[in-house]
C-alpha cells in the first residue's frame, strides 16, 4: 500500500524532476543498482524474539488496558518449533528437567494446542473406540457419530487445564508460597501430552490392554506433575497438595477411559 | 538526501539532464493528461471486474479523480490471466452505490467472491504473496462457505441434526478467529480480517468434498474424496500462513490450521 503514495506519476510532467522519496524506488526498479542502503519497513521479524532473550519492556502490560492488547500476550507464545517439541518430549521423560526448561520462558502455546488436539482425538477416537467395542459384542451395530463427545471433551479438557492450575495457584498463595500462574498453566498443559498417544492406543478393543494403558498414562502424567510441584512443596504441609494433584491426574486418566472409550 | 546518497540510474551516467531524459524514456506511457470523461449516471461500473493488470510501482492511479479515469493498459501486459481485483478497487472512489439497483449490488459482491476464490484456492501467479492478492478481502465468501458446510453436515447427519450444525459452525467460526490470533501471538505479521477471509475461502474445497460425500454413501469413496479436498485446502492455506511468521515458527503456525482442517475432514467422513 505505501508505495502508492510515494510513487505518484509526477515524473512524466515536462520539466519536473522525480520526487526525492521515490528516488530509491525508481533507481532500484530501473537500474537494479545496489540496494544496500534501503531498509525494509517494517523490519522483517519485528515481532520476533529469540526464545531465550528477555522481553522488551514495551511489550509487558503496565496498565489495565493492556489486557485488551494482543501484543501483551506475545510473551507467553514466545517459542520456536524445536523448543515446543523439546518440551513435549521431556514431558514424557519426567527425568529430563522440564522445570529448568520452562524457567524464564513458560509458554502457553503448548497447553492451548495440546488441549485442542486432545479434544479432537477424544471426540474422534472415542467414537471409533466405542463403535469397535460394541461391534465386538454385537456385529450388527451400525456406525453412529455422537457429536456430544465434542462438547464433553471441550468442557472437560479446557476446564481441567484452566481450573486445576488456577486452584493450585490460589492454594499455594494461601499457604504462603510464591507461584507463577503462567508456569502452572504451562506445566499442567504439557502434562496432558501423554494422553495423546494414550487415545490412539485406547482404540484397540481389548479391556485388559486398555486398563494397562490407562494406568500407565495416569502414572506418567501424575509423576510429571508431582516432580514439578515438588519445588514448591518443601514444607511437610504441602504433601496434601502433592497427593491431591496426583489423584486429580489419575482421575482424569480414568475419566477418559471410562467416559470416552466405554 | 544528499547527492552522494543517490544511486545512479545507469552505470554510464553522463549528466543530470541526461538522467532525467532517461527517466522520461523509461517512464510511464500514460504521459498525456487524460480527457475528463462525462459522468454517465445510468451505467454503473463494477469496480472489481475491471481486469487491469498490476501496475509498475510509479504508475498508480491518482486517488483524487472521480469518476476514475480509465487506466490505459500497459502494452506488454499478458492478457487473459486471472488478475482480477488486484489493483482495481484499492484506489479511487467507487461510483454512486446508493441509487443502483439491488441486483447490481448483489452481482458485485458475487463477482468479488468469485474473483477472491480464484485468487486463493486456484493456481495463479499471486499465490506467492496471497496477502497482496487478497487486498480486496470480504467476509461474505467465508460466511457462505461456513454456513454451507454446516448445513451440509447437518443434512447428512442421521441424529442430532441441529447440534451438528451448531458444533460445526462454532468450530469453523471460532477456529478462524483463534488461528488468526495464534499467528499474531507468535509474532507474525497479518491483517486480522484479511486472514479471516483467507481461512474462510480455504474451506471451499472441503465444501465441495462435503457435498460429494452427502451424495455418495460408499465409505472408501468418501475417505478418498475427503483426503483429496483436505490436501487441496491445506495447499491453499499453506503459503499464506507460512509467510506470515518467522521461518523457525512455521510449524507452530501451520499445525493448528491442519488440525482444524483434519477435524473438519473427519467430521465429514464420520457423520453419516
Amino acid at each position: 500500500m505505501e508505495e502508492g503514495y510515494t510513487s505518484l506519476p509526477t515524473s512524466h510532467l515536462l520539466g519536473s524532476v522525480p520526487a526525492v522519496v521515490a528516488e530509491g524506488k525508481i533507481s532500484s526498479t530501473v537500474g537494479q543498482a545496489s540496494t544496500g542502503n534501503l531498509q525494509p519497513f517494517p523490519p522483517y521479524d519485528g515481532g520476533y524474539n529469540a526464545p531465550g532473550s528477555p522481553i522488551s519492556a514495551q511489550q509487558t502490560t503496565t496498565n489495565w488496558q493492556g489486557i485488551f492488547s494482543i501484543s501483551s500476550y506475545t510473551q507467553y507464545f514466545n517459542v520456536d518449533s524445536d523448543v515446543v517439541i523439546d518440551r513435549m518430549i521431556s514431558s514424557i521423560y519426567p527425568m529430563n528437567g522440564f522445570d529448568r526448561k520452562i524457567d524464564g520462558n513458560p509458554d502457553l502455546y503448548g497447553p492451548v494446542w495440546i488441549s485442542a488436539t486432545l479434544i479432537f482425538m477424544l471426540a474422534a477416537l472415542g467414537n471409533v473406540g466405542t463403535y469397535l467395542k460394541q461391534k465386538g459384542v454385537d456385529p450388527s451395530t451400525t456406525w453412529i457419530f455422537d457429536v456430544s463427545y465434542i462438547n464433553w471433551a471441550a468442557c472437560i479438557i479446557f476446564g481441567y487445564a484452566l481450573a486445576v492450575p488456577a486452584a493450585f495457584y490460589f492454594l499455594l498463595h494461601y499457604f504462603g508460597h510464591s507461584a507463577s500462574l503462567i508456569r502452572l498453566w504451562c506445566m499442567w498443559g504439557y502434562s496432558l501430552f501423554v494422553f495423546l498417544p494414550t487415545c490412539l492406543l485406547l482404540v484397540v478393543p481389548m479391556a485388559v490392554f486398555q486398563w494397562i494403558i490407562t494406568i500407565l498414562s495416569g502414572a506418567v502424567s501424575s509423576w510429571f506433575v508431582t516432580l514439578n510441584l515438588k519445588a514448591y512443596a518443601q514444607a511437610s504441609d504441602m504433601m496434601v497438595l502433592l497427593v491431591s494433584a496426583m489423584v486429580l491426574q489419575f482421575a482424569l486418566a480414568l475419566f477418559i477411559k471410562i467416559f470416552f472409550f466405554a | 538526501m544528499s547527492h552522494e546518497d543517490t544511486i545512479p540510474l545507469h552505470h554510464s551516467s553522463q549528466s543530470d539532464i541526461d538522467e532525467i531524459e532517461n527517466l522520461f524514456i523509461a517512464g510511464p506511457h500514460s504521459a498525456t493528461v487524460l480527457p475528463a470523461r462525462p459522468p454517465s449516471p445510468t451505467r454503473v461500473s463494477i469496480p472489481v471486474s475491471h481486469s487491469s493488470p498490476p501496475l509498475p510501482p510509479y504508475q498508480k492511479v491518482t486517488p483524487s479523480s472521480s469518476p476514475p479515469p480509465v487506466v490505459p493498459a500497459v502494452p506488454a501486459a499478458p492478457s487473459g490471466s486471472s488478475r482480477v481485483g488486484v489493483a482495481a478497487d484499492a484506489f479511487g472512489s467507487s461510483p454512486d452505490t446508493l441509487t443502483e439497483p439491488v441486483w447490481d449490488t448483489v452481482k458485485r459482491d458475487l463477482t468479488r467472491i468469485v474473483s477472491n476464490l480464484k485468487l486463493v484456492v486456484f493456481p495463479n501467479p499471486f499465490r506467492e504473496d496471497p496477502g497482496r492478492a487478497l487486498r480486496d478481502w470480504d467476509l461474505w465468501g467465508p460466511f457462505f462457505f461456513i454456513i454451507f458446510l454446516g448445513l451440509t453436515l447437518s443434512w447428512s447427519a442421521s441424529v442430532k441434526k441441529s447440534e451438528v450444525f451448531a458444533v460445526a459452525f462454532a468450530i469453523l467460526a471460532a477456529g478462524a478467529v483463534i488461528l488468526t490470533l495464534n499467528v499474531l501471538l507468535l509474532g507474525g505479521h497479518i491483517i486480522f480480517f484479511q486472514s479471516l477471509s483467507l481461512l474462510g475461502y480455504c474451506l471451499f474445497p472441503l465444501d465441495v468434498g462435503a457435498l460429494i460425500c452427502m451424495l455418495i454413501g460408499n465409505a472408501i469413496v468418501r475417505i478418498v474424496v475427503v483426503s483429496i479436498t483436505l490436501a487441496w485446502s491445506s495447499w491453499a492455506a499453506y503459503p499464506f500462513m507460512s509467510a506470515a511468521v518467522n521461518p523457525r515458527r512455521k510449524a507452530l503456525a501451520l499445525y493448528p490450521v491442519f488440525l482444524m482442517y483434519i477435524s473438519v475432514g473427519f467430521f465429514i467422513i464420520a457423520i453419516d
